[in-house]
């Protein structure tokens, strides 16, 4: 009896909580959100040599954030190191790293905490695409795009996230993909990652839930393809819902989600609609629906950046 | 003119599709014949692996059995043998190595010939926190759950593209839909292997090798003993599933050709429910059902946990 009891207790708190989190959902989603402040943050940025990794450390930069940056490129990355100085940023630091490779992320890391301190904003942003349909495709490639778009996240977290559960303060961002949501022909290895980068950052934001550690944040991004270069010849069946996006949007939509502290940001909006359609329309009707909106040859036209890896 | 024909010819399908579902709610869809067909399981060498052996030697498919459990696996072979006369080939094959799988499978072009089923299913669990779970059995999760996906087609699906003819599962997992609290590593793996395994579908589906079919099974936590010890808070909900359910509601699907297959079917509900409600919504449900509590008995195989001190040992 008093077992039933119990569980009655136990929905009725549920309910609860899922109604007042849907009025407070209601409520923030007409107010705007206070935006925190992170000047005097370090934020460390993979990938920042170019493209969005780059913008990001700009936007960081006039909020007056300490950045460290991180990129396999070195001229890239001294270029932005460069540029992010002259926006205004109190301290830069630029390092050369192969995120593909396990040893190098630590070696750097350890660097960092010496020479600059408790990493408190980690942005996993580096990523590699090959562009090649699956069979086409070497081994090789294929694990290089696997080790950089997304174990890379493994070993950062490893070495970052000590320090932010002891200091119970820090934010963890993770910038997914659109192909983290939905397959898409052509993009197999990339997708694979992406897919496991997302479901890494939702694991760990659980369990950083689970251990009560109020001060650590996450935020995953999923993007549409963005106009940096690194999607060069890509198309979209569908440019009113599915855009290819402007990069200076989509850093400012990235960073506002970060201030916003939100769990999760697609773009563009359409995404939330789509990914809501997938999960319960039949198979058929959303193949359908997909080769209707052109959205199968997304890729067909790519060419990538024109510099080698 | 042409944009209202492709717009007309759009919607009838639309609808068309939509009744066609509905139809298959009511009337049970048409189960494909197996028999003849050479079925390689991996991790065929007990739990949800062996079960599908057992069913798939029942119909008469002829069976390839892949798992680094050498004694488990003949035991399989021996356990389908006697089901029925079916001829079932034991390979000792670790998944987590891409030149061991390559081997292997010309072994099996060459002695039983072209696999026309291929069943992702082998899966290693670590059940602890992130940070104390050592890196090489991280990698080694992401290496068997998911990498080795990539392998088993390349080496399999060429010889199904030319034949138009096969059919690929991957068994992955609800912590392949959503994260898990101590189950970072194993999430992360089989939200690869459900991305993976949807980017190919998309891809055969635009080179139109509809004869290629491909299931993506996703099922709650099963009580084979891969997460011996784990506890649901909400049994009625989402229960700890039994072995022969699961492993006949895979078998199902894969006879009926369905595509994307959540067990149980609560969880398709959930789903839905996690794409519109708001993330502090999302941490209630989360809450409520168990997501980050579920794992926190977990003993897992007695044997894995040997293996790894084992491994240890020999690293130091």
């Amino acid at each position: 009896m008093s077992s039933t009891r119990q569980s009655a207790k136990k929905f009725l708190i549920f309910v609860g909580k899922l109604l007042f989190t849907l009025v407070e959902a209601m409520i923030f989603g007409l107010l705007p959100k206070p935006r925190k402040n992170v000047a005097g943050e370090i934020v460390l940025i993979t990938g920042a040599g170019s493209g969005l990794g780059r913008l990001l450390a700009l936007q960081f930069a006039r909020l007056g954030s300490v950045l460290v940056l991180w990129d396999i490129n070195k001229e890239g990355n001294e270029e932005t190191s460069r540029m992010v100085q002259e926006a205004g940023a109190p301290q830069v630091h630029a390092y050369t790293c192969d995120c593909s490779r396990r040893e190098d992320v630590y070696r750097v890391a350890d660097q960092v905490k010496k020479e600059v301190g408790d990493v408190s904003i980690l942005i996993n942003n580096a990523g590699i695409v090959t562009g090649k349909k699956f069979l086409d495709c070497p081994d090789e490639l294929m694990e290089k795009s696997f080790d950089v778009n997304f174990k890379a996240h493994l070993w950062t977290y490893k070495a970052f996230l000590p320090a932010m559960i002891a200091n119970d303060h820090g934010h963890l961002v993770c910038i997914s993909s659109s192909a983290g949501l939905t397959g898409v022909n052509g993009l197999a290895d990339y997708c694979a990652s992406k897919f496991a980068a997302l479901g890494f950052a939702e694991s760990m934001f659980v369990e950083t839930f689970a251990q009560k550690q109020k001060g650590i944040k996450t935020t995953i991004v999923c993007p549409f393809f963005i106009k940096t270069g690194m999607f060069e010849g890509c198309t979209t069946g569908c440019p009113s819902l599915l855009p290819i996006l402007d990069p200076e949007y989509a850093v400012r939509k990235i960073v506002d989600a970060i201030l916003q502290e939100k769990l999760y940001l697609y773009l563009p909006k359409f995404l939330y609609f789509m990914v809501f359609l997938k999960s319960f329309l039949p198979v058929k009707v959303g193949l359908l629906i997909t080769d209707y909106l052109d959205i199968f040859h997304v890729m067909d036209g790519f060419t990538g950046q024109k510099k080698v890896l | 003119m042409d944009t209202i024909v492709d717009t007309s010819v759009f919607l009838g399908k639309f609808l068309y599709f939509f009744l066609e579902a509905f139809a298959y709610k009511i009337i049970p869809k048409r189960k494909k014949s197996v028999a003849g067909e050479i079925v390689l399981i991996t991790g065929a060498g007990s739990g949800l692996g062996r079960k599908l052996a057992m069913h798939f030697a029942r119909l008469g498919a002829i069976l390839v059995l892949w798992d680094i459990d050498e004694e488990g696996n003949m035991e399989t072979c021996r356990l389908a043998k006697e089901k029925s006369a079916v001829k079932a080939f034991a390979y000792t094959c670790d998944c987590s190595k891409r030149r061991d799988i390559y081997r292997v499978a010309d072994q099996v072009r060459k002695e039983v010939g072209d696999v026309t089923i291929l069943i992702n299913n082998a899966g290693v669990v670590t059940g602890q926190t992130f940070l104390d779970t050592p890196d090489h059995m991280i990698e080694r999760s992401f290496l068997v759950n998911a990498i080795s996906h990539f392998w088993t087609y390349k080496a399999f699906l060429p010889a199904m593209i030319k034949a138009n003819h096969g059919h690929l599962v991957c068994i992955a997992s609800v912590a392949g839909l959503v994260g898990f609290n101590r189950l970072s590593d194993y999430s992360a793996s089989k939200f690869a292997a459900f991305g993976f395994a949807e980017s190919l579908f998309f891809e055969l589906c635009v080179l139109k090798k509809t004869e290629i079919k491909t299931t993506i099974i996703c099922p709650s936590l099963i009580n084979t003993g891969m997460f011996e010890g784990c506890k649901t808070k909400r049994p009625f909900l989402l229960p700890l599933l039994e072995q022969e359910y699961v492993a006949k509601r895979i078998l199902n699907a894969i006879l009926e050709e369905q595509v994307y297959v959540l067990i149980p079917k609560f969880l398709y509900y959930a789903l839905i429910l996690k794409q519109i409600i708001s993330p502090k919504m999302s941490i209630a449900l989360t809450e409520y059902l168990g997501v980050d509590t579920c794992m926190a008995s977990f003993e897992g195989r007695k044997k894995e946990k040997e293996l790894q001190t084992e491994r240890e040992n020999t690293n130091n």
